[in-house]
């Protein structure tokens, strides 16, 4: 059996997002929900749901599908007329409200219409899948599991699945391989025990987080400021976090965990701490007063727009009163954690007593938890990585501040040492043995980290091996069966002169015969972000001119020699690729993209032009294309689109339609999979590999140069461009239409080229672009001059 | 000279707004030919009679080109024997249609000619596909975006925001109301279903309109909403002689009296109007005091208020049943429109003379007076 058809039954924000990704991935999907009460429409919650997928709630801030199109993917309807369409349904997901009544009556509506043997999962948080399974047919029981998704489901790459002993393995599989290889999802597969792994320990931490905060009397800034980057979680914190998923939704939560555990659990211990303490009626109040969080007035933080400009404010934990946000100055624990995660436990100020607090307890509730909620402290390092964005896992921390340093200071505290670490003793959750990453199992033995076949990481690559190439921005790698692998490892994996050095290197390798093929991609959360601009702005401030026309003569080179060599070249992109990270791309035989790869030629942004065969190659690219608008100008009108407003991808699949991928290029779901499919890929190139010519184009010349301009400078008076984008503009506009040439001669790539280079070259040399450079380098945004 | 130039029918397809509107997905040659068609069997004319078919088209290429015209005589219920030609006067290509269809007749060069345009603003797009500019040219402003012209003419004649957005309004309002009296029915032709206006917006308001941002100039006083919107539609018109449509029994709507050309600054081409239209009065023998309909395309408020200003245009006889800003403005199409709609008009109020008038483009004006049969 294989999943080919989707139902999704309830369409709500989770529902909604769940139904998207799996649109997203290419299948189709039905999207029920109920029929409100005197609905004209009786389809009106489903059809919304996808209209508000298509519409982004901010201009430009992501959708729930990677692409306008996948929307007709989706068939919308309602439980009561068009059950019948899930009769074709392999896998049917409910994602109704909260409540056992209310479930086992929709269980026994899909019962009714769905085809034998498809499989029926439910998408709750906090019901035990005992008690959604009683009272229902034994085979519904063997058809049923939980997979339990993160919001948003597009961005969060936690599913838990819970099964019971009467499904079969297989069904398991099944369901595991379409969540994880077509969804794109981090599955882990756990215990039916409440909260099942993530939001039993994330829960848990925002509950301690939240008491020990109030208990030391630390602000929302101040405990946020600890409980976020400090020890590896996401920049909101605690109370930030806890405005993104809703003031009113965390009490149902907890109040749902505390029910279904014993009242000798810790948690239910936090929990009445919590109430002692007034935190609880802290959140009923709030939710009272409409600050139900982002989604309502505010929550512990707030944007006052009063003032006429946006001021985040956050909210007294004792007064209720709001204040001007500030950032809090005197924490140096909050310095001491760049040390690592002891030198803040260890730091005597209160955000080390505070950190130390709510990670001796959240740290020590996890290691105790391990195996009633799941097999292996792997999948809680794995759920807590993915479903709370948590830099390191539990157990990765523990090792990190050393097992039996935190268990001896735990007994020095009086407190309770989890088992699993006194067995530990001396010892680390994680171990490297024969290039091998072992783990420490309740049984108190080393196994090697279970990966699913297909998962490649350039740590599982080079783990003891030595590197054949390095300097600090990049290092090659051998990948096995004659492929090379470039991993760029400076910051942000920004390009510089040894990433050139180094590529160039790579070449040299796969020329020589050493390496058969080349995959470019690194571990890292972007692919690239362009080239090194601090770098750049300092060789131009120092007017070092011939510096930059060789580091980019050097960047056109390589990449030239990457796309024309006698051997194949793919790339493994993810996050970023913008500007030189693109024509990185741009450069490659194909490339295998994860679907959030988001590519970009920006570099009009910067007040420069692309330069190392940005603008030669999506001249090729467009040209090459049969489908693309006839006539000198059809599609270089569309490159200067894309260019001269730094246009970005949001997806993959839309970076398609600006041809910065093609058809040929292949998009892997999961990114724990992009560098495994890369190098099938570039092995199923290796043979017979033939290189791609080098071409001519015909060119529109000055007159399509003029329409261009003529374009441009309507956008200046409208006020859309501004003065110095027209300087830019202008530069970029010459090369995409060949220059000073006649639509019947053709322009040769050599030339294209040159063009960029001495384009790139004029434009560094004005302030106005130096000063671009600098806006990007310290305030991380275009400056529009 | 032969016999005097008449109009004896006039049909339209809806106009609506490009690329969202019912008519984004016909193609433009089809359009055209769903109009000839209607215009034929409305006024039961026989087609072997006529001479040629005379389309105005802003930008023939694409769907547009190879002779549009001639492709349209193939989709129609023409016969192959009826010629094709496409004329390209910018906006008012199909006023030119109806000028030389006039000029043909008066020379004796044919009796009865299908005059008209068609413009897909979904489909072609308004640079066309294409825009080759000769570099020479820019500095003298022959490429200048309309919308500039607009910001320009308003500076000139001091009109302010208010007064375009008043114009605009009122535009609406006739137009909707026009089509609550079901004015249109009778000139529509209903293209696959299609049968009714799409750009009128009989709910905008003054202070909806406050809100917009200025279009094209940030400093500017001319928005979406003082502007005509992209539109797809056809329109055409009978011309035939006197002698012709009494032989064969057609009413006449109008007389032909005068038509002219003007040129003006590209960078002002909004106030072409005025000369051409004192052309064509003067060529007709009568004041703009003898004339009693005004069609005037309003391809801008700004442009149209300036025009009004200084012919010294009486605002109760101009654009009675709403303009371009409210009904739209398939550039190709909209000359035929006006001419055909100002025909109507006489027939309908009895009146004498009219007179249809519109800018164009790269800084001309056209106009035409028709006298009542």
């Amino acid at each position: 059996m294989k999943i080919n058809n989707v139902a999704v039954i309830g369409a709500g924000l989770m529902g909604s997002g769940i139904a998207a990704q799996v649109a997203n991935a290419g299948f189709p999907v039905t999207l029920l929900d109920i029929v409100p009460d005197g609905a004209t429409n009786r389809n009106v919650i489903a059809e919304s749901a996808v209209s508000k997928m298509l519409k982004p709630v901010k201009l430009g801030s992501p959708t729930p599908l990677m692409h306008q199109r996948n929307a007709k993917l989706i068939t919308t309807g309602n439980i009561e007329d068009n059950l019948d369409f899930i009769k074709d349904a392999d896998l049917i997901i409910e994602v109704v409200l909260e409540r056992l009544d209310v479930k086992h009556d929709v269980f026994r509506k899909i019962d009714k219409f769905r085809k034998q043997g498809s499989i029926i999962t439910s998408n709750t948080s906090t019901i035990p899948r005992e008690q959604l399974v009683e009272g229902m047919p034994d085979s519904f029981a063997k058809d049923f599991m939980i997979t339990h998704f993160f919001n948003p489901p597009r961005y969060l790459r936690l599913l838990e699945i819970v099964s019971g002993s009467e499904v079969s393995q297989e069904k398991v599989q099944i369901v595991s391989e379409f969540c994880d290889i077509n969804l794109g999802k981090e599955v882990v597969v756990c215990n039916d025990t409440p909260g099942f792994i993530g939001n039993r320990i994330g829960t848990y931490w925002t509950l301690v987080g939240m008491v020990e905060a109030v208990k030391s009397g630390l602000t929302v800034e101040e405990a946020d400021a600890v409980m976020s980057r400090p020890i590896g979680a996401p920049k909101t914190g605690l109370f930030g976090l806890a405005d993104v998923v809703g003031i009113d939704l965390i009490p149902h939560v907890t109040s749902s965990m505390i029910s279904n555990l014993p009242e000798t659990d810790p948690y239910c211990i936090a929990y009445s701490e919590q109430e002692k303490l007034g935190i609880s009626q802290l959140f009923s109040d709030m939710v009272n007063s409409g600050y139900t969080g982002r989604k309502g007035k505010g929550g512990f933080y707030r944007l006052n727009l009063s003032s006429g400009s946006k001021v985040k404010e956050s909210r007294d934990l004792k007064t209720g009163n709001y204040s001007k946000s500030i950032k809090p100055k005197n924490l140096r624990s909050v310095k001491a954690a760049k040390k690592g995660l002891r030198a803040l436990v260890e730091y005597d100020d209160k955000g080390g007593k505070f950190a130390w607090q709510v990670l001796s307890k959240t740290l020590s509730y996890a290691a105790s938890l391990v195996p009633e909620i799941t097999q292996n402290i792997v999948n809680v390092d794995i759920a807590m990585k993915n479903g709370f964005l948590w830099k390191k896992g539990p157990f990765e921390m523990l090792d990190a501040l050393g097992p039996s340093w935190f268990a001896d200071k735990l007994k020095s505290e009086g407190l309770e040492v989890p088992k699993i670490l006194e067995i530990i003793g001396d010892g680390h959750f994680y171990s490297e043995k024969d290039n091998n990453l072992n783990y420490f199992t309740i049984d108190g033995e080393y196994e090697k980290v279970p990966k699913p076949e297909g998962y490649l990481s350039v740590s599982d690559i080079s783990r003891g091996k030595t590197a054949i190439f390095r300097n600090p921005s990049i290092k090659l790698w051998d990948m096995g069966d004659e492929i090379l692998l470039a991993e760029f490892v400076s910051k942000m994996n920004s390009i510089d002169p040894l990433i050139i050095e180094g590529l160039s290197e790579a070449a040299s390798l796969c020329e020589s015969g050493k390496f058969k093929g080349l995959v470019i991609g690194n571990d890292g959360t972007n692919f690239s972000a362009g080239a090194n601009l601090g770098l750049a702005s300092f060789i131009c401030n120092v007017g070092a001119w011939s510096e930059v026309d060789k580091f980019v003569e050097g960047g056109q080179l390589t990449f030239m020699s990457l796309k024309h060599g006698s051997f194949p070249v793919v790339g493994a992109s993810s996050g970023l690729a913008l500007g030189g990270g693109c024509e990185v791309l741009l450069a490659c035989d194909r490339v295998q993209a994860h679907s959030e790869t988001y590519i970009g030629l920006v570099e009009v942004g910067v007040g420069v032009v692309p330069a190392w065969g940005g603008c030669k190659e999506m001249i090729r690219r467009w040209n090459a294309d049969s489908k693309s608008p006839k006539g000198p100008m059809g599609s270089i009108v569309k490159i200067f689109e894309n260019l001269g407003t730094a246009k970005v991808a949001s997806s993959a699949q839309e970076a398609r339609g600006m041809k910065f991928l093609l058809d040929d290029d292949d998009i892997t779901m999961n990114r724990s999979r992009v560098l495994y499919d890369a190098k099938q890929t570039c092995l199923q190139l290796v043979d017979g590999y033939i290189p791609p010519e080098i071409n001519e184009y015909h060119l529109p010349g000055l007159s399509g140069k003029a329409a261009l301009d003529l374009a441009v400078s309507d956008l200046v008076k409208s006020g859309h461009a501004t003065p110095h984008d027209v300087v830019v503009t202008d530069k970029l506009a010459s090369i995409l239409t060949g220059g000073d040439t006649d639509f019947l001669d053709k322009v040769s790539e050599d030339k294209l080229l040159e063009m960029e280079r001495e384009s790139f070259v004029d434009l560094v040399k004005t302030e106005a672009t130096l000063d671009r450079f600098e806006h990007m380098l310290t305030k991380g945004k275009p400056l529009r001059n | 000279m032969s016999s005097d130039a008449v109009i004896c029918g006039y049909v339209r397809s809806a106009f609506t707004p490009a690329k969202k509107g019912g008519l984004a997905k016909v193609r433009p040659d089809d359009l055209a030919a769903g109009v000839v068609n209607g215009l034929i069997k409305k006024y039961k004319i026989n087609v072997d009679d006529v001479e040629d078919l005379i389309l105005g088209c802003a930008f023939p290429e694409a769907e547009q080109g190879m002779n549009l015209a001639r492709n349209v005589v193939f989709l129609s219920d023409l016969p192959k024997d009826v010629g094709g030609v496409t004329v390209n006067r910018f906006c008012a290509s199909s006023m030119q249609a109806i000028h030389q269809a006039a000029g043909a007749i008066v020379s004796g060069s044919g009796e009865l000619f299908i005059a008209g345009g068609v413009e897909s603003m979904s489909r072609v797009p308004m640079p066309g596909f294409n825009p080759m500019l000769n570099p020479s040219l820019i500095d003298v402003d022959a490429y200048i975006g309309m919308g500039h012209t607009a910001e320009n003419l308003a500076k000139q004649y001091s009109i302010g925001r208010d007064e375009q957005e008043n114009m605009a309004l009122e535009s609406h309002h006739k137009a909707a109301s026009a089509n609550d009296q079901k004015e249109f029915e009778d000139e529509i032709v209903s293209i696959n279903g299609v049968a009714e206006d799409g750009c009128v917006r009989p709910e905008t308001s003054l202070e909806a309109m406050a809100e917009l941002k200025p279009a094209f100039d940030k400093d500017g006083v001319v928005t979406a909403a003082t502007s005509s919107p992209l539109t797809d539609g056809a329109a055409a018109v009978i011309v035939c002689s006197e002698d012709y449509a009494n032989k064969n029994s057609l009413q006449i709507l109008a007389y032909i009296r005068g038509m002219a050309i003007s040129g003006c600054s590209p960078e002002i081409m909004g106030i072409g109007p005025v000369l051409s239209s004192q052309k064509a009065l003067k060529r007709a023998g009568i004041k703009l005091e003898d004339v009693d309909i005004i069609e005037m395309n309003e391809a801008f408020a700004a442009q149209s208020l300036a025009c009004v200003k200084e012919l010294g245009v009486e605002m109760s006889k101009l654009n009675i049943h709403g303009g371009a800003i409210s009904i739209g403005h398939p550039l190709g199409a909209s000359g035929a429109r006006i001419t055909g709609k100002a025909a109507s008009l006489l027939k309908e109020t009895g009146k004498r003379y009219a007179l249809s008038t519109m800018c164009v483009g790269g800084g001309q004006g056209c106009a035409t007076v028709l006298e009542r049969a």
